[in-house]
């Protein structure tokens, strides 16, 4: 029963839902004036006959004891003039009678208005007896309904007098009536819809403007107001809404501040940490590895001096360990920060990381770089560094992959970055969630700081592509 | 004969040691030491030396930098790089800048003394490990001209090859082309596989080396 109901009502929804309140509020208005019309014309029109038929009965019986008493002299002067004319006179007095006789005891028409001869069956219609006051009965003719009463003149010794009330007039008055109600009806019609049109217009108004406002408000247009346009419920939204616009202006601009200061917090961060690395990378290099380079050649060139075996095999192995780690400082440095990244470049710098990559990983590398004739700037050559480092680094460690590669490829006003691997893949939209993609967090946060786009397509099973551009500010 | 040789390093104690080193040998003796790339183009000019050590990276002028300067000015002085770069970006650039041989500081103590020989007899000395780098200049690429598999290729294959090396993504490519991903995906797979290709990379090589993009703009 409860889901029938609520179906049904769920229907009434879809269609009062469907339409605007313009339509809906047109609509209530002009149904309600309908109505009203409606009944108020077939309430008149019941009450106009009901009351017309009364005073149409009372009609017939008053003209026709009228008739019957004026007659009765004449008939028994059998003056059949003055008797034609007294039917004459009875008919044109009362513009509903439509017609009257006078009938003989022994059921002879004396008299009547009829102009081309007299009806035979109407002489039957209707009777009295000698003692009745008068009889009305109701004919139906082929000209509506008829009043016919029947009145006996001198207590029916001189015959009986008939008067025909007809209801034609009645029916042409209520017709009228019920047509002026009808145009009237059309009138307040008219008028309500103009009124109502009016009205939702006034309504209306306002929340269209609140509408547009929401719109620019969701573009992030916040300078955006709506006027109070009444005093009313919806003046006090327009209101509320102004106010809640002031106040998410101010907080879209105390988190762009914010995040503004992220960007600079982060971007120093970054830098501090690049310029660090950069600064032990060279003094290992410069300093640290030139001194062993000296003890290896000391050590030479104190066993070639020496003539004593044992002390020139002590000084081989004294080298030996020096060379171990003079090669491990210099690995070292280049972990740190590769000095070709600075000196020769992001072309020169990804071909070493990727060699030394080829082998550490049984794995596929291959590497594509074009039009990188002439230098990028270096906070994106370091960035674009890190990115590949980390997001190779990601594929060694998850991807199982057989083959990875790296692209990159300086267009007029951007430089792209793919890299891909034949992996396992992952879904992307859960991977936020995923400690073993914390790297692709920091290559996300090294790209927006670079004003640049990350998109990662991967599938569980087809590997991982990450699609990298980063914007070239015109020099 | 003594080979003349001029040490040009940032670094005083190696520079002692190497001076050490070479002067403990009957057939070399240092006649000069420089701090750094230009004075080490003021004392080449000056003394001509046989053979200049030079390190690559230094304060002020840089090894890189002062090569060229070097064989401008003393176009008769071998040069021989000691560097602690094993990259082979430095090596293939101190080559190209005309450098004679090129020699590792971790193998200084070892190979030193028959680089600076080996260069001094008129050969060109090169680190073992960074020989390959010389190789690959001079092997051809292994690309078979006659026969391109770029043209056993169908229509569509080509098109999805192209945008994919030209760096859109399957959802792109797919979109451009009224394409599911997964067809892309299936003509991408086909393609390189008829190309004997395995990455990404290695077809943007392969249209680059062929000039494929200006052939279908």
């Amino acid at each position: 029963m409860t889901t029938r109901e609520e179906t049904n009502s769920n229907r009434l929804w879809a269609v009062a839902g469907g339409v605007n309140i313009r339509t809906k509020i047109l609509g209530i208005v002009l149904a309600l004036v309908l109505l009203l019309g409606a009944a108020v014309t077939l309430q008149v029109r019941a009450t106009v006959s009901k009351t017309m038929n009364i005073q149409l009965e009372e009609q017939s019986v008053s003209a026709s004891r009228d008739l019957a008493a004026r007659a009765t002299d004449m008939i028994l002067i059998n003056d059949m003039y003055s008797l034609h004319q007294l039917l004459l006179d009875t008919e044109a007095n009362n513009s509903n009678v439509r017609y009257a006789f006078i009938v003989t005891p022994n059921n002879q028409v004396l008299a009547h208005t009829f102009g081309d001869g007299f009806p035979q069956n109407l002489l039957v219609a209707n009777t009295v007896e000698t003692m009745e006051h008068h009889r009305t009965v109701i004919l139906e003719t082929d000209e509506g309904k008829i009043w016919d009463t029947a009145v006996p003149i001198f207590d029916g010794q001189a015959g009986i007098a008939r008067v025909g009330i007809s209801d034609q007039q009645l029916h042409q008055t209520v017709e009228n009536i019920t047509t002026q109600l009808l145009i009237t009806t059309l009138l307040v019609s008219a008028i309500g819809i103009t009124t109502a049109a009016l009205l939702t217009w006034v309504l209306t108004r306002p929340i269209l403007q609140l509408v547009r406002a929401t719109q620019a408000v969701g573009r992030g247009d916040f300078s955006h107001r709506v006027n109070r346009w009444a005093n009313d419920e919806i003046g006090d939204l327009a209101d509320s809404f102004n106010k809640m616009t002031v106040q998410l202006a101010h907080a879209a601009d105390e988190h762009a501040e914010r995040e503004q200061l992220r960007v600079r917090y982060v971007n120093g961060v970054i830098a501090a940490q690049e310029d660090e690395r950069k600064r032990i990378a060279r003094e290992l290099h410069d300093s640290t590895s030139q001194t062993l380079t000296s003890l290896l050649i000391g050590l030479r060139a104190l066993g070639d001096a020496c003539p004593q075996p044992e002390i020139h095999t002590r000084a081989d192995e004294l080298r030996n360990i020096a060379a171990r780690t003079l090669d491990d400082v210099h690995m070292l440095a280049l972990q740190l920060r590769p000095s070709v990244l600075d000196d020769l470049g992001l072309p020169e710098a990804l071909e070493r990381h990727i060699a030394d990559c080829r082998r550490h990983y049984p794995i596929n590398l291959d590497l594509a770089v074009n039009g990188l004739e002439s230098r990028l700037p270096p906070n994106i050559e370091t960035a674009l560094y890190r990115i590949t480092q980390e997001a190779l680094t990601n594929i060694f460690r998850h991807a199982e992959a057989e083959t990875a590669s790296v692209i990159v490829e300086k267009r007029e006003d951007k430089v792209i970055t793919i890299i891909e691997d034949d992996g396992k893949g992952f879904n992307p939209n859960q991977a936020s969630h995923n400690n073993n993609h914390l790297g692709l967090y920091g290559i996300r946060e090294r790209i927006e700081l670079l004003s640049g786009t990350l998109v990662i397509e991967s599938s569980e099973g087809h590997g991982t592509s990450l699609f990298i551009e980063i914007p070239l500010s015109p020099a | 004969m003594t080979i003349k040789i001029l040490i040009a390093d940032d670094h005083a104690v190696l520079r002692s040691g190497l001076r050490l080193l070479l002067n403990a040998q009957p057939d070399i003796t240092v006649v000069g030491e420089a701090d750094d790339g230009s004075e080490a183009l003021v004392l080449a000019g000056k003394l001509t030396p046989d053979l200049i050590v030079l390190d690559l990276s230094m304060a002020g002028l840089g090894g890189l930098e002062a090569l060229p300067l070097l064989r401008k000015v003393s176009p008769s002085s071998r040069v021989l790089v000691l560097t602690m770069h094993d990259d082979e970006s430095y090596l293939r650039q101190a080559l190209r800048e005309g450098a004679h041989g090129y020699v590792l500081k971790k193998a200084a103590d070892s190979e030193l003394l028959s680089a600076i020989r080996a260069v001094m007899r008129g050969e060109i000395y090169v680190h073992p490990s960074l020989t390959r780098v010389l190789l690959e200049d001079i092997l051809p690429p292994t690309m078979d001209e006659t026969t391109n598999p770029w043209d056993a290729l169908s229509d569509r294959e080509r098109e999805v090859l192209l945008q994919v090396a030209r760096g859109f993504t399957s959802a792109q490519i797919a979109d451009q082309m009224n394409l599911s991903p997964k067809t892309v995906e299936t003509y991408r797979s086909r393609g390189m596989e008829k190309l004997g290709l395995r990455s990404r990379a290695a077809l943007v090589q392969f249209i680059l080396a062929h000039n494929l993009f200006s052939d279908h703009p």
